[in-house]
């Protein structure tokens, strides 16, 4: 499209240019700029004065750290889990919700999936503590009730990942789930029909129909995901982590936040943050490249 | 679209440049023309939206006016909720310095950076605030002359309800004699003498060993944080004695006289299993804290069940954990380009001075005391509201006498308490680029003393995790010690 019509376009749709700015708006704040200061990630920071350039310095204490292996580690291990348990959640969730046909009872149940999703991770912490305590809780409860042995799962090495899988589950699937489903209301109604016609079964509608025209959705929002493959769930696990677990589910950035934020080396934490920020490009990219070739399908 | 693309990113960039800031933003010159010095506080839970603190200030003023003649204008720093430490780094990091700052963590990458003010020289020309310094402010001004806080030790002390206590048999020979098995001995009749199920447990800490090495640590000989052995400094989390104390944690948690679910305790819950009675013993900061427990026991479970302070384990040593000397963990500093230095720290000085001193600790009058014929009353808002913002020495004079004493008696005997087993430790601050290593060590301890505690992996074991500390940066650091202790 030549410049000129780049611009007629702009003048004919205006308002839905106008209604578009403040999105950019907050893009340009939130996610321009900080790039910029990722500078600061070859820098000694200096409140007053010039920062002083230390060129990969604070890259070098990062990948020279005993302990950032480990916790890459531990990230990868929880990330990888949660793409692979998690991901298929919200868009099974969405598959059945839209087979939900009666309305007050289909509602009831948006209600409550998405609840969780407004909660902050501190009380579902609280929440989830009390659930799987060994001392009444009601997961070793039903347990008990069936002869099995009480387990600590909080304390336990074995289960605290899948602590974070299930709680993650537990608290994001339902409003995960509102993109597929808008993505399904988008659907011809018309294929239903003649699906119908032709004889097939829910299930055949929903394998057929539903679920290859759901696909391009499900690989955009995979591929996204992908770019915050290095973010396990800091909130999540810094409610959630005690001495016991620390080897298991010390993430990237609960260490950046004890050694980056707590002791002030902002430089430092910027470093990580560009670090997995790379990463997660790189994800995204050779992701988008691969599923393109695979599928044809892809981010863009 | 490539112009066009060009375009926005010309846009972009400009808007970018406008917005960044790397002028050196500091303190205007303070004084306005009616001789008021305007002087900017950050201050944590002290910001103009708390009226408390706005009338504190405001109090602060007239008597700053009335007693030294200072013309001063606060201007208190709304901070945004979560850490403060953490939002305080982002204030000052973005180049607003407020003249005098409360730092509670976070201060010595600011310090470093020359931005705080030396408070030595202060000190010394000082009116009153030289001669309330504790000893462990004098030591650790004189290794970090940033941070002033005038406060008692805050080493925490094990409380338990009074009916309890007296029930226990073994309670007199534990007073007496607060050796490590009478300790043990009193924890198990204490959770045999269990009613209807409470106490389940005779102690419960927040989340970590922390507060129970408060009690038990120093009796296992751990004095120090470096241990003198045959002429070399090695650190006490890889010494023998600390093999034994996780030895003797792990027999607590074995015998459920340790809660069983002491991990994933928060501090709230701690203190609810003691006021519901889950838990016989807790342990909580001397002085305001205790007198916090005394208050909240004795409400919900009747005058009987006021708490009783325990003395710390005695074995090798005695004492509640050595005190860190290396620096203040928090306190006031006085920014390096402040306009109004002296004038910051002139207010510092009035509230070390006897009617600073009134007005800081015993709060608003009609509100929070009371002065009678008899003397100063304290009021019951006096007791669950106010606290003092800034200095509390031991001596504390007024014109007439507290009818009403500041603290309870528990709360005044943990204090006492305290400063009867302070102890200075030879801990250092760790050098910038051990800062890393460390975290990772600590991490070893946490895992490796979390297992054997909770009888996932064996004591025998000792002797791995230390050879993995000492990876970890363990050798580095001990050689640094020895080279750093004097």
């Amino acid at each position: 499209m030549t410049q000129k019509g780049i611009f007629h376009r702009i003048k004919k749709d205006w308002v839905i240019y106008l209604m578009l700015f403040p999105a950019i708006l907050y893009f340009v704040i939130f996610n321009v700029i900080p790039i910029i200061g990722m500078k600061l990630a070859f820098q000694d920071y200096r409140v007053i004065g010039d920062n002083i350039w230390v060129g990969l310095k604070h890259f070098k204490v990062l990948f020279s750290s005993p302990a950032f292996f480990d916790v890459l580690q531990n990230t990868i291990i929880i990330s990888t889990m949660k793409i692979v348990f998690f991901f298929p959640i919200p868009i099974v969730l969405s598959l059945m919700i839209n087979e939900l046909r009666n309305g007050p009872f289909r509602k009831y149940v948006q209600s409550v999936i998405y609840l969780p999703h407004f909660l902050s991770w501190v009380v579902i912490a609280g929440v989830w503590i009390s659930l799987l305590s060994p001392d009444a809780g009601g997961i070793n409860v039903i347990r008990n009730f069936f002869q099995l042995p009480t387990l600590d799962y909080m304390t336990s090495k074995d289960h605290i990942r899948w602590v974070l899988v299930f709680s993650e589950m537990w608290r994001s699937a339902g409003w995960d789930s509102i993109i597929y489903l808008a993505a399904i209301m988008k659907i011809s109604p018309s294929l239903y029909e003649a699906a119908r016609i032709d004889g097939a079964s829910t299930f055949q509608q929903m394998r057929f129909i539903t679920f290859p025209q759901l696909l391009s959705t499900v690989v955009v929002v995979f591929i996204l995901n992908l770019g915050f493959f290095l973010n396990a769930g800091f909130d999540q696990v810094f409610n959630m982590i005690n001495d016991s677990t620390i080897s298991k589910i010390d993430i990237l950035d609960t260490y950046v936040y004890r050694i980056g934020i707590l002791n002030g080396q902002y430089a430092y934490a910027t470093a990580a943050s560009l670090f997995k920020g790379v990463i997660g490009v790189i994800l995204i990219l050779s992701t988008h490249f691969i599923s393109k070739r695979l599928t044809g399908k892809g981010v863009w | 679209m490539k112009k066009m693309l060009l375009l926005v990113l010309v846009f972009v960039m400009i808007f970018v440049t406008a917005c960044s800031n790397d002028s050196d933003d500091v303190s205007e010159a303070t004084v306005d023309k009616d001789g008021v010095v305007n002087l900017k506080v950050v201050f944590k839970d002290e910001g103009p939206s708390n009226p408390v603190a706005v009338k504190y200030f405001s109090n602060l003023e007239k008597a700053l006016k009335e007693d030294k003649d200072l013309n001063v204008k606060f201007e208190l720093v709304e901070m945004p909720q979560g850490n403060y430490a953490e939002k305080l780094n982002l204030l000052l990091m973005s180049g607003e310095i407020p003249d005098l700052i409360y730092f509670q963590g976070g201060d010595q990458q600011i310090a470093n950076q020359d931005l705080l003010e030396d408070l030595t020289p202060y000190i010394e020309k000082s009116e009153y605030i030289k001669d309330i310094l504790l000893p462990h402010n004098e030591e650790r001004l004189k290794n970090y002359p940033y941070l002033l806080w005038v406060k008692p030790l805050d080493s925490k002390t094990p409380v338990i309800r009074k009916d309890w206590f007296e029930k226990a048999a073994s309670s007199d020979a534990l007073m007496a004699d607060p050796s490590i098995e009478n300790y043990h001995a009193f924890f198990k009749e204490v959770v045999q003498n269990a009613d209807g199920g409470k106490p389940a447990y005779a102690v419960t800490v927040a989340g970590d060993i922390a507060e129970l090495d408060t009690i038990f640590k120093m009796a296992f000989g751990l004095n120090q944080t470096w241990l003198e052995q045959d002429g070399k400094y090695i650190n006490s989390k890889v010494s023998e004695q600390e093999k034994a104390k996780l030895t003797f944690y792990s027999q607590l948690y074995e015998e459920g006289l340790l809660d069983p679910q002491y991990l994933t305790k928060q501090w709230d819950t701690k203190e609810e299993a003691f006021y519901d009675g889950d838990a016989a013993v807790i342990t909580g900061t001397n002085g305001k804290i205790i007198d916090i427990y005394n208050g909240k026991m004795t409400q919900v479970n009747g005058a009987d069940a006021e708490v009783v302070v325990l003395p710390p384990a005695k074995g090798e040593y005695q004492g509640f954990i050595a005190t860190d000397i290396t620096k203040e963990s928090r306190g006031l500093a006085i920014s390096s380009q402040s306009k109004s230095k002296d004038t910051a720290f002139a207010v510092l000085d009035y509230l070390a001075s006897p009617e600073g001193q009134k007005l800081d600790r015993l709060g608003f009058e009609g509100e929070h005391f009371n002065v009678t014929d008899s003397g100063i009353e304290l009021t019951e808002k006096y007791y669950n509201e106010w606290y003092a913002r800034f200095w509390e020495p031991e001596a504390f004079e007024l014109e007439k006498p507290l009818v009403t004493p500041l603290l309870s008696e528990p709360a005044q005997n943990s204090r006492e308490l305290a400063n009867e087993f302070y102890n200075p430790d030879n801990s250092f601050i760790i050098p910038e680029e051990f800062v890393s290593k460390w975290d990772a060590m600590e991490n070893i301890y946490k895992d490796f003393s979390a297992d054997v505690i909770t009888g996932k992996r064996s004591v025998s074991e000792f002797d791995d995790y230390v050879k993995q500390w000492n990876e970890a940066g363990g050798n580095e650091i001990t050689e640094y010690a020895n080279e750093t202790i004097k």
